[in-house]
């Protein structure tokens, strides 16, 4: 589902992973498989940025696949929540909701639990 | 069942060493990703939500015990323990890496496994009725017809770059369980007037965006000239079929814009101009397929079982069992036993690698080591001692596989939706356990009867949602998950397509919305027990609208 135009702000740069596939955000200084890690684009500065990497990307065809993915930012106590605008982003960037096992999602439990 | 000789055997090796190769030059970037995508996906490998998907061609949906261990081996090894069976009757493993395919590939080789054709505008894996070889109605076995076709389109050079994908499906008995009004070409096995066996040939059936139920083309074709006569569509279709717009660019679209009798025409024109007697296959060699697939030593047994029947009277759960899930064998004593890939509230289609293991175990000692996969999602173990029942069910409960649900509200073919797939609109697996958990309750499941309930993710229909007795499909309305509902739905000798009761609807309503169908059609059914899908062609969609619009004013907005 790459999107040809940039949506409105603020938003993020998603790809796969050659290698495994997995989803992947990328951070500033590299890619990252954790939403919360992304490079939040917020003003016309980081639109430009995320888009100079899209094409970047591109053209290397790593990682694949790569788009740019509309999200809301909240603030919760020391750091920020993005969360994907479209539900399917939203899947994409957790998991199956069917199997909360499996996927980022469940790096996150594991993280909770401890 | 069929054994790879050494020309298969090579084919195979060749293709993952050469698939080897590719990877590591993807790797390497000797290769970009665009040089890269056609050549995984002529391996079965498609890039999804999460993570890549390696699509198993499962010819005719036949297994062996061998076989399945191995896919349970590779589920542990380079999946996350489990694979889920598709209404193709192909297995899908979700989370494979790149670097393992490969390897992955070489172990299925192993087994005479591979996913050439699993992808593609080529002939795809050719399905087959899953009873093929043991149903009581049967005219003759599907799967040697299915394995010559397997032989004939593998690597065609001529077919291998066609307008769009193309799908074969062939069924051998009185009742079609193989939906092959549905596919691209639909093949009947049927006798004529006099005793003789041929083919009747159906063709430009199809679900996704533009459903259609196929037209015979041929309704008697004999045996000898199946290939001769499937070049001549195979020819017409890639000559003519549109190449300018994908969605016009089935075959279904080409029958639908010539007219079924200028497509005849032209396939019959065609046919005359071929050498039947060079592209026709040796009698020899069909004789050779055929002996692959000759009846296993089944022991002469006696038509009814004291110890089945006993069973059936001792325990109320394995007579639900017995009622659901067993199927008429054409060798006295025996039974093909449906295996149920739909517990409630599981992911329809999914099996863990524990349970392939529990199957092929069973399979290999109760079903004379045979097993096959179904395009509704279960799994059947088709020769299965009526004396062996009470053990098979025994060990299927063990391993959560005893699920009374056969041809039920809740045996739901779902496809994986936009849990999985890249291509979805919406979720499809959370809406089919929501309806399970609203008709869990089995004796409440057999007063409704047969009734299948299909959902798609989206248009493209691989949940069958067209030809369900309730069909649902996906969509996605302004960045909200939404539900059309279809009723009169038929994959069989009735094909229909289902037709829509009214506006799409929000997740949360659908199993209420089902359930107000389904106490309607309980209150509008015969006092004989009439068939949902009976009540529905006989009464219409009109009686059914009201379930739509007794509800409160979001439905009239939806």
């Amino acid at each position: 589902m790459a999107a040809d135009k940039r949506p409105a702000l603020p938003f993020v740069l998603t790809a796969s992973d050659l290698f495994d596939g997995d989803v992947v955000f990328f951070a500033g200084a590299g890619w990252t498989r954790s939403l919360g890690d992304a490079l939040v684009a917020s003003d016309e500065a980081g639109a430009d940025r995320l888009e100079t990497e899209l094409a970047s990307a591109e053209t290397r065809g790593l990682p694949v696949a790569p788009y740019l993915v509309k999200v809301s930012v909240s603030l919760d106590g020391d750091g920020i929540i993005v969360v994907p605008d479209h539900y399917r982003e939203r899947i994409r960037s957790r998991g199956p909701t069917v199997r909360p096992d499996l996927g980022p999602q469940a790096q996150e439990r594991q993280h909770v639990s401890l | 069942m069929y054994r790879y000789d050494e020309y298969d055997d090579r084919l195979v090796r060749e293709r993952v060493a050469q698939f080897r190769e590719q990877v590591q030059r993807r790797i390497d970037g000797a290769l970009t990703e665009e040089e890269f995508l056609p050549l995984r996906l002529m391996n079965g490998l498609y890039l999804q939500l999460h993570a890549y998907m390696l699509r198993i061609a499962i010819p005719y949906g036949t297994l062996d015990s061998r076989q399945l261990r191995q896919l349970a081996l590779i589920a542990d090894r380079y999946d996350r323990g489990y694979g889920h069976f598709t209404t193709r009757q192909n297995l899908q493993f979700n989370w494979p890496r790149l670097r393992d395919v490969p390897d992955l590939l070489d172990l299925l080789a192993d087994v005479e496994m591979h996913c050439i054709q699993t992808s593609g505008n080529c002939i795809r894996n050719v399905t087959a009725d899953h009873f093929a070889g043991a149903a009581a109605d049967e005219v003759e076995d599907p799967r040697p017809t299915a394995e010559l076709i397997r032989q004939w389109s593998t690597l065609h050079p001529e077919f291998s770059f066609l307008p769009r994908k193309f799908k074969i499906a062939v069924t051998g008995s009185a009742e079609d369980r193989a939906a092959v009004a549905v596919h691209d070409i639909g093949i009947r096995i049927v006798r004529n007037d006099d005793g003789e066996i041929g083919y009747r040939i159906l063709v430009g059936g199809g679900l996704g965006r533009t459903p259609m139920i196929a037209k015979t083309v041929r309704d008697f074709l004999p045996k000898g000239e199946l290939l001769a006569f499937l070049e001549a569509i195979m020819r017409v279709y890639n000559l003519e079929g549109r190449r300018d717009n994908k969605f016009k660019a089935r075959v279904k679209i080409l029958v639908h814009e010539l007219g079924t009798d200028a497509f005849i025409a032209r396939v019959e024109e065609e046919y005359a101009r071929l050498d039947g007697a060079v592209l026709n296959v040796d009698p020899a060699e069909v004789a050779r397929i055929h002996a692959y697939f000759m009846p296993p030593s089944f022991a002469e047994l006696p038509a009814r079982s004291a110890r089945f029947d006993a069973a059936v009277a001792r325990d109320p759960a394995f007579a639900r069992f017995a009622a659901n899930n067993l199927f008429p064998h054409k060798v006295p004593g025996y039974t093909a036993i449906t295996v149920s890939l739909k517990p409630i509230g599981a992911p329809p289609g999914d099996a863990s690698s524990d349970q392939m293991r529990a199957l092929a175990d069973i399979a290999e000692h109760f079903s004379l080591d045979e097993l096959r996969v179904t395009h509704i999602q279960n799994i059947v173990l088709p020769h299965v001692r009526l004396d062996d029942v009470p053990a098979v069910w025994a060990a299927l409960v063990e391993s959560g596989l005893a699920t009374a649900n056969a041809g039920l509200i809740t045996d739901i073919i779902a496809c994986p939706g936009m849990d999985y797939c890249s291509l979805a609109t919406a979720r499809s697996i959370p809406i089919a356990q929501d309806i399970q958990q609203r008709f869990a309750d089995p004796e409440r499941q057999r007063l409704i009867g047969q009734l299948g309930i299909k959902i798609s993710g989206c248009v493209n229909a691989c949940g069958h949602h067209h030809v369900g007795h309730i069909g649902i499909l996906g969509l996605d309305k302004a960045g909200v998950e939404n539900y059309q509902i279809t009723l009169g739905g038929d994959p069989g000798n009735l094909a229909a397509l289902g037709q829509r009761l009214g506006p799409g609807i929000d997740a949360d309503q659908v199993p209420d919305v089902i359930e107000r169908i389904v106490d309607l059609y309980l209150e509008l059914r015969t006092g004989d027990g009439e068939a949902f899908i009976d009540t529905v062609r006989r009464v219409g969609l009109d009686p059914f609208k009201v379930v739509l619009q007794a509800k409160e004013p979001i439905l009239a907005a939806a």
